[in-house]
């Protein structure tokens, strides 16, 4: 009987250990937002990263040792602006990216040109291809490229901050009284966001209401009369978080605007906001900050 | 023998008929004007001769072979055009131009040979031009171009030579000793020149026959010295002219 | 087989042959050799020997000898669409998108862009978009007479600003992540394929029949009518060298996009060093449109490096100055 229970023990023992080993030695595979398959046979170090908000989220997970090389405008953080330029994120040098030997490719579907992307694949390289438009969507990405980087519990928990920081903001501000904003992307001609784009869901949770959130077009450009006949209680707009941005003395023309009236036109500062990375969170609070600064005025 | 006859012919384009029913026999050695007002449709009834307009009726023989059924290259062989040239925006020389009056005898496969060299040269030299071969053509003066288009008409070697306008934009000078000298050298190698002409008198002191456009598709043809009187010549021009003598032969004058 | 004009003529000429046919090998190898890396060619030859990959064998044959060749190949397209377009056109300003085909092809590869299909059916939309412009141009400036050169050209001038009209409409209405894309393709950028048969085989047949019918190209200058008193079939071959250039223009933006200048530049500069003969000019011609285009590719990834312009941009700087100075030398020698 002992000895039976001894064999058995050993066998499970010898059992456990090779499916440990097993996991050890496993694959490290995600699947991108393109829908592929990207497994590698260890965790990546040599990353080439094909656009700026790649290159913050890279660093935030810990990975940021790993990249070998990045896109123009890959300047968060500091250390970021170190790294072998390849170009930029819609003509990337496929030489240099070649040169510097990686063994994984992070890239972004709308950003990067097709043909790139395609030859990049063709050379044989893994390309994980992002295409994030929600804070889920960021959430899930920095845990994919933990598990790619070997950071996974760290990019877990990483996310799992980004997310609470989030969450918070939406806590605070998302069931108070709503607020009409306008959300101005560029001044001449007027840009705006129209409701599937995630600045304007961000705007949502700050509890404000994106006066052009009806509009078809993703970034369409609005009339002047429009904007004065929706009559938003506050104007954000790309700036430097604080102070008074440039193209708020065009909008001084128009008392007419509630915004204007009570002198509520602020900037964020835009790469917080419109880069899909780490740093939403702080767009998110400059955002829900100055919105929230309207509502005192009813 | 004819060079080019005619039988019951209509030429026209658009709405504009320039001979109905015409019948012409061009004979070696003769030269023909055609006369008539603007917009009658003289340059039109000369392509359609040479064969470069459809014929609305009738048929055109050159010799005894039907017009149409020539080949291009054959037809060119036989019947030289001159034009009123577009300006030409290219760097040609003179020489090239006057060189491609030969294309339709250089076989398809060569290049000009010597003696098509030859005659380039005989002819630049008998429009006064020797030498300028190596000029480019938008170097040279209208009159000149026109002298180099002459020559190129001439190293073509064709029997039937066919002319819109000669002699326009030429010098006083030029405009009789070339048509002296051309028409000549023509009349000696027997062969059949046709002009349109816009001056009266060169073409009643040079032509030995008349073909008068009066439009509609009317048309009188014969020699001159039949055709050219005051009559034919005022109601073709709807003006009276009167004709006068000068040095044993006469000229016209509108009163 | 050809025997030239004068002596001093046809050594010039050959001089200028022998320039240029040195010069397509040597901008090839010019080519290969610069980049954004230096290549170690050691590593090039044991790759070939001994198949074991470097990333230096990479680079040689699959990026940069795909991406020169598809420079010879536009380069020479457009120059020699360029020559046939001023011989109909009688015009020594008219280029390959004269008639509008450029803005058929982005019109075409924009709508394909736009309704999200694959990006590989950009290339056949921007070819199918350059013949069926051709084709409206020639359906739309027909009359009684056939196709004069102006109305030819007036044509296409209008269908060219058509085009233009809608390129503008579909780039204000297309979404932001679209319009990268879009400009990509305007400004004219080699992808890092090569040339596919297809592409070689419609530049080589429309070479040989452009040299065949050089001649009457000669004449053609002249006038229409002229060429045709001495013989030429003008009507078959004017509307051979539209088709001719119509099928080099859509090989060279399926290619490349959108590249200007090489059309219009090389051919008026190769007249003022060979000629007006098209004999001469078109073999010329096609030699240094593909040169040209293949050293500009080649600075246009290196000379910013890792930046990359796009080829349009360093085919003007080059060739502005370039012409400049060749029209310059001409008009002194065409003093009487």
């Amino acid at each position: 009987m002992r000895s039976n229970g001894a064999v058995v023990g050993t066998l499970t023992a010898m059992v456990v250990g090779l499916l440990l080993a097993l996991r050890v030695s496993a694959d490290v595979a995600v699947v991108d937002d393109s829908g592929t398959r990207i497994s590698l046979k260890s965790s990546a170090t040599r990353i080439i990263s094909l656009a700026p908000n790649l290159t913050e989220i890279l660093f935030f997970i810990g990975a940021g040792d790993q990249i070998v090389g990045a896109v123009e405008y890959s300047d968060f953080p500091a250390a970021a602006r170190k790294l072998p330029m390849i170009g930029a994120h819609n003509r990337f040098d496929v030489e240099r990216i070649l040169s510097l030997k990686p063994d994984l490719i992070v890239g972004w579907l709308s950003g990067n040109p097709q043909d790139g992307l395609q030859v990049l694949k063709q050379l044989g390289f893994p390309v994980f291809i992002s295409e994030p438009s929600t804070v889920n969507d960021i959430v899930s990405l920095m845990e994919r490229l933990g598990t790619l980087t070997g950071h996974q519990s760290e990019a877990v928990q990483q996310a799992s901050n980004f997310r609470a920081s989030i969450d918070a903001s939406r806590e605070t501000y998302s069931k108070r009284r709503p607020v009409r904003v306008f959300y101005q992307v560029w001044e001449q001609p007027i840009y705006t966001l129209n409701g599937d784009h995630v600045i304007s869901h961000l705007i949502d949770l700050c509890g404000g209401r994106n006066i052009f959130s009806d509009l078809e077009q993703l970034a369409p450009v609005v009339s002047l009369e429009s904007v004065l006949a929706r009559d938003p209680e506050v104007i954000v707009g790309g700036g430097i978080f604080g102070q008074k941005p440039p193209w708020a003395e065009r909008w001084e023309s128009w008392p007419t605007v509630r915004a204007v009236e009570n002198k509520h036109i602020y900037a964020i500062e835009s790469d917080h906001i419109a880069r899909m990375g780490p740093r939403l969170s702080e767009g998110i609070e400059a955002l829900c900050l100055v919105i929230d600064k309207a509502r005192d005025n009813s | 023998m004819t060079l080019l006859s005619a039988d019951g012919i209509e030429a026209s384009i658009g709405n504009v008929v320039a001979c109905r029913d015409l019948d012409l026999s061009l004979k070696p050695g003769t030269v023909w004007s055609i006369l008539g007002r603007n917009g009658v449709g003289k340059t039109t009834l000369l392509l359609t001769l040479a064969g470069l307009r459809p014929l609305t009726a009738g048929q055109i023989r050159v010799g005894r072979d039907p017009l149409n059924q020539l080949t291009r290259r054959a037809r060119a062989q036989k019947i030289g055009l001159l034009f009123q040239n577009p300006d030409i925006q290219f760097p040609v020389t003179v020489n090239e131009t006057v060189m491609n009056g030969r294309h339709p005898w250089i076989e398809k496969w060569r290049d000009s040979s010597e003696e098509d060299q030859s005659i380039v040269d005989r002819e630049l030299g008998r429009v006064g031009l020797a030498g300028f071969g190596r000029r480019n053509l938008s170097s040279l003066s209208g009159g000149e171009r026109r002298r180099v288009e002459l020559a190129a008409l001439a190293a073509q070697q064709t029997e039937l030579v066919f002319m819109d306008e000669p002699v326009n934009h030429l010098d006083l000078h030029f405009q009789t000793e070339l048509l002296k000298q051309f028409l000549a050298n023509y009349r000696s190698k027997k062969r059949a020149v046709v002009m349109v002409m816009h001056d009266v008198n060169l073409a009643t002191r040079f032509s030995d026959h008349l073909l008068l456009l009066f439009g509609n598709g009317e048309t009188c043809q014969g020699s001159v010295d039949m055709i050219a009187n005051e009559e034919n010549l005022s109601r073709l021009y709807q003006h009276p002219l009167r004709r006068y003598p000068a040095d044993g032969a006469y000229f016209f004058y509108p009163s | 087989m050809l025997i030239f004009q004068t002596g001093r003529d046809s050594r010039r000429f050959g001089w200028v042959i022998l320039f240029l046919t040195a010069l397509v090998p040597v901008s090839l190898a010019i080519s290969v050799s610069l980049g954004s890396i230096p290549i170690d060619w050691g590593a090039v030859v044991e790759t070939i020997r001994t198949g074991k990959s470097s990333v230096d064998h990479t680079i040689v044959f699959e990026l940069r000898l795909p991406r020169s060749a598809s420079a010879f190949v536009v380069g020479a397209s457009l120059a020699l669409a360029g020559v046939l377009m001023q011989a109909l056109l009688r015009n020594p300003l008219a280029d390959p998108y004269v008639l509008g085909t450029s803005g058929g092809a982005a019109v075409f590869a924009l709508i394909v862009m736009l309704s999200g299909l694959a990006y590989q059916f950009v290339s056949l939309a921007a070819a199918l978009g350059a013949v069926v412009s051709l084709a409206l141009v020639i359906f739309l400036s027909r009359d009684s007479g056939g196709w004069s050169s102006t109305r030819l050209l007036l044509t296409g001038i209008v269908m060219a600003s058509g085009w233009g009209a809608l390129i503008s409409f579909f780039l204000s209405i297309s979404q932001q992540n679209q319009i990268q894309g879009m400009l990509f393709w305007l400004m004219g950028d080699f992808r890092d394929r090569g040339p596919g048969l297809v592409h070689y085989l419609t530049l080589l047949v429309v070479l040989i029949a452009s040299i065949f019918a050089s001649r009457g190209l000669n004449l053609l200058v002249a006038g229409t009518l002229k060429a045709e008193s001495l013989g030429v079939h003008t009507l078959r071959l004017r509307f051979a060298m539209l088709i001719g250039a119509g099928l080099l223009t859509a090989v060279a933006v399926t290619l490349a996009g959108a590249i200007g200048f090489v059309g219009l530049v090389v051919p008026h500069i190769m007249r003022l060093i060979v000629g007006p003969d098209h004999r001469r000019l078109i073999p010329a011609a096609l030699m240094m449109g593909g040169s040209l285009l293949v050293i500009t590719e080649m600075l246009a990834r290196t000379v910013l490096a890792p930046r990359q312009l796009p080829v349009g941009v360093i085919t003007a700087f080059v060739g502005v100055p370039l012409f400049l100075y060749l029209l310059r030398r001409g008009s002194r020698q065409e003093m009487p």
